[in-house]
Parts: structure tokens; C-alpha cells; sequence
């Protein structure tokens, strides 16, 4: 259903605040379905706003944004669609790991996109958020 | 009284008192009669987000944890919009993913705002938002629209007119969510006379009729009516006005018919990218259920009541 709007409607994100209100939408159905998807993005954000120099914002497209020093880390969109940007040569590595798939819209770059949908899928997303950490304070 | 008001209730009261009593203002002031404009929809609920963010700051509070708090604002909204605005349950269910979807924007708009405590971006935020508010409330709205659909009726056009005219009570179930649900369906069509500036009544399953008067009536080609009288009704009716109803036959020469519905109506409730996939889309669902009913009763060759009204003659 994500892919379906992203791929027909994404020309509305052009439209303010539409892809927030799309975002908002994916929010409330987690919710209304009892899924444990926002409890894991609650468990990710604690975790990965405990790292230092590491802050939240809304992402421009919907969800919540992870920054380091200003600079985007990567996003969770309500439904657990993880998008994260690396350099390409760990794009490569991360996607020879077999978990992490092409960005769902800029495959021609540094961005993966991972689901988030049980309690492992959590904590390799805490894993993959921690790289790109590591990545973007030049300790990686 | 302080162990009364804590934060978090007031996070659950006074998002509401705000926002009736600005639409409150809006509605017996300046704002055109029964029109409910687009920042009523969008901008009251962020603010309201925000003014509850501003109750819940110190309480810290997760993503999944805010996002259900504006759920329950949501239902509070809900319910005091029924008892104080007298809107039906089926408009509220429709307008409350739009409520919350600005809510809860507003909600962790107003939590990065408070959290970073910069006190010009706040009043910045606010004072567009009011800017918005005004502007939007004092321009003139004004949206009409028409919805069409075809069906191809296996029988000719002389057999498909007189059904089209006037039919008898369908009495097949409901298929569209919303008519399943309790929102009025149409059952049945009368005509008082089977000539231009005759009268004609559409009757809804709840008992609502629509008053129309045939402003074309040209037999096997074109059935045009104008609506003369509408029920006021806290059901999605008091939002919109149906202006004028269509129907076009066309003789595609092989036995068979082509039935067009359109059908011209008035929005009162903006924002119309919002309201109008629902009226379309409930318009769309009139027609259809009644060109079925015609279809049906055309190709089994159901007598019509104008062929009994004309065989009398």
C-alpha cells in the first residue's frame, strides 16, 4: 500500500504538508491495528538520541528524523520504512548482507531502505542507524 | 484543584474550549453560513495539537504515546462536535482521520518548538497560523463540481427511458461501505407527470426526499432535473448541495443502451481535495445503485410506471 501511494501519488509531496498528513495516516492505522511498529520506533529513538550530538526533527516527507550535528542520519516513516544514506561502498556491503534493500525511491544513491516488522528487524535498524552515526562522526 | 487540572487533563480540555470557541466565532461572525472552511479543518487542529503539547512538555512523552493522546483528542473532538455542532456520526467518522492527521502535526510540531524553547520561532508559528486563519476565514468559498458514470444497459432505449423516468423501491442489499454503514441510499423515484417542468421526488431509504423538477425531458435521449428541495440533515447533507441530476441514453444501434448519471453539486466544507474524494465518491455510489436498479429492471422488462400510466391512457 506504501509503495502503491509513493509510487502513483508522490507527486504530492510537493503540496505542504501533504506527505506529513500521508505519514500521519500510516501513524494511525499502526496504532488502530495494534502493531508493535511504534513501539519499536519509541525503543530506536530513545536509544539512538542518547548518542552524542545525535537530535530529532520531522522529516520533510513524514516521520521522524535522526540528525547528527544538523546533518540528516536517516528517517523512520510511521509504518517502520527505515531510510538511511551511506557512502556506496557500504551501501554495497549492506546490501550484500541481504536484509537492507535499495532506497525505495533513489536507488541511484547512497540511501537504503529497511522494514521494521519484529523485534530483530528493530535492532538491526538500531544497528544500521548506529553506522551511519559511526559514518557521519568519521569514526567509521 | 491543582491535583484536578494536572498537565496532562488540561492537555485533553483546553485544546477543545479553543477550538469552540473560535469556531464558534467563525460560525456567527464572519464566516459565510454553513460554509466550514479549510482552516477550521487543518489549522484549528494544529493549533490544538500544539496548545496540548504545550500541557504535555514536561511529561516527556514518547511518539507512540502522543500519537495516541491525540487519538483520544480526536474522539473528544468527535464527541463534542456531535453534541455542539449537531454533526452526524458517518461525517464525523469521515472527517476524523483529517482531525487527527493535523492534530498529531501539530502535536510534535509544538513538542520540538516547546522542547527547544526559542520563543520567536514560537510566535512566528503561531502568528502565521493566525494569518492563515483570517485570511482563509474572510475569502469567499465557492466549489462546484460534477460527477459522471456510464453503464451499458443490454436493452434498447425505449425499454431503458420509462425506468429511468420513475422506478419502483430497490430492494437489492447495499455494496458501498458507507450506504452499509447507515448513510442514506436512494430507494425510489416518483414523477408527478411525464413533461418538462413536471415534478419528480427521489426517495432516500431513511425517508429523506428530494424535491426535483424536470427541466429536460426528451424520451430515449435525455432526462435533466433540478434539485428544488433538499433535507437538512446532520449526515454529510448539510455540507452539500445537489444542484441538478442527468440522465443520457444513447442507442448504440445493437440492442443495447448507454446510460450516463451525472450529477452537479455544491461542497460547504473545504479543504476540497479532502471532502471532495468523499462526495465524488459518494455521489458515484448514488448513481450507481440506481443505474443498476435500471439496468435491472430494463433488461427483465420489469413494467415501468410510465408504461402502465400510458397504457391507462
Amino acid at each position: 500500500m506504501f509503495n502503491f501511494f509513493v509510487k502513483y501519488f508522490g507527486i504530492l509531496k510537493v503540496v505542504p504538508f501533504a506527505a506529513q498528513l500521508f505519514d500521519t495516516q500510516l501513524r494511525l492505522w499502526e496504532l488502530l491495528t495494534l502493531s508493535p511498529v511504534p513501539k519499536y520506533i519509541d525503543d530506536i529513538e530513545g536509544e539512538v538520541l542518547r548518542w552524542p550530538g545525535v537530535d530529532k526533527s520531522i522529516h520533510k516527507y513524514g516521520g521522524l528524523q535522526f540528525n547528527f550535528n544538523g546533518r540528516e542520519l536517516g528517517h523512520i516513516h510511521s509504518n517502520g520504512l527505515l531510510d538511511l544514506r551511506f557512502s556506496r561502498a557500504i551501501k554495497e556491503k549492506l546490501l550484500a548482507e541481504g536484509r537492507a534493500t535499495e532506497h525505495h525511491i533513489f536507488k541511484k544513491s547512497g540511501w537504503i531502505s529497511f522494514y521494521i516488522r519484529d523485534y530483530s528487524d528493530a535492532l538491526y535498524a538500531l544497528e544500521l542507524l548506529k553506522r551511519a552515526f559511526l559514518q557521519n562522526s568519521g569514526r567509521l | 484543584m491543582n491535583e484536578v487540572f494536572t498537565p496532562k487533563r488540561l492537555g485533553f480540555l483546553v485544546p477543545h474550549v479553543f477550538a469552540m470557541a473560535v469556531i464558534g466565532l467563525t460560525k456567527y461572525t464572519w464566516v459565510e453560513s454553513g460554509v466550514l472552511v479549510f482552516s477550521e479543518f487543518i489549522i484549528v487542529p494544529v493549533v490544538m495539537g500544539i496548545i496540548s503539547a504545550w500541557f504535555w512538555r514536561k511529561l516527556a512523552l514518547p511518539g507512540r504515546k502522543l500519537s495516541l493522546f491525540v487519538i483520544y483528542n480526536t474522539f473528544i473532538a468527535a464527541f463534542a462536535s456531535a453534541v455542539f455542532l449537531g454533526e452526524g456520526s458517518i461525517c464525523l467518522l469521515i472527517v476524523s482521520p483529517l482531525i487527527f492527521g493535523f492534530m498529531v502535526m501539530g502535536a510534535f510540531m509544538g513538542a520540538g518548538m516547546f522542547k527547544r524553547n526559542n520563543q520567536k520561532l514560537n510566535v512566528s508559528v503561531i502568528a502565521a497560523l493566525m494569518f492563515i486563519f483570517v485570511a482563509d476565514s474572510l475569502s469567499t468559498h465557492h466549489y462546484e463540481n460534477m460527477v459522471s458514470d456510464t453503464i451499458t444497459v443490454n436493452a434498447p432505449p425505449d425499454k431503458v427511458w420509462p425506468n429511468v423516468v420513475a422506478f419502483k423501491r430497490i430492494k437489492q442489499p447495499n455494496k458501498y461501505w458507507l450506504f452499509r454503514i447507515g448513510m442514506p441510499s436512494p430507494v425510489e423515484s416518483t414523477v408527478t407527470g411525464y413533461y418538462e417542468g413536471a415534478g419528480r421526488k427521489c426517495i432516500f431509504s431513511n425517508g429523506y426526499i428530494f424535491d426535483e423538477r424536470i427541466a429536460a425531458y426528451q424520451p430515449g435521449v435525455n432526462l435533466t432535473f433540478d434539485v428544488t428541495h433538499q433535507p437538512r440533515d446532520p449526515e454529510i447533507m448539510n455540507h452539500i448541495d445537489i444542484l441538478r441530476g442527468q440522465f443520457l441514453l444513447k442507442d448504440n444501434h445493437d440492442g443495447t443502451t448507454t446510460l450516463t448519471g451525472n450529477s452537479w453539486y455544491r461542497l460547504y466544507v473545504f479543504p476540497v481535495w479532502y471532502y471532495d474524494i468523499w462526495a465524488e465518491s459518494i455521489t458515484r455510489n448514488v448513481h450507481l445503485r440506481v443505474m443498476e436498479h435500471i439496468k435491472e429492471l430494463s433488461e427483465v422488462g420489469v413494467d415501468s410506471l410510465e408504461s402502465k400510466v400510458l397504457s391507462q391512457k
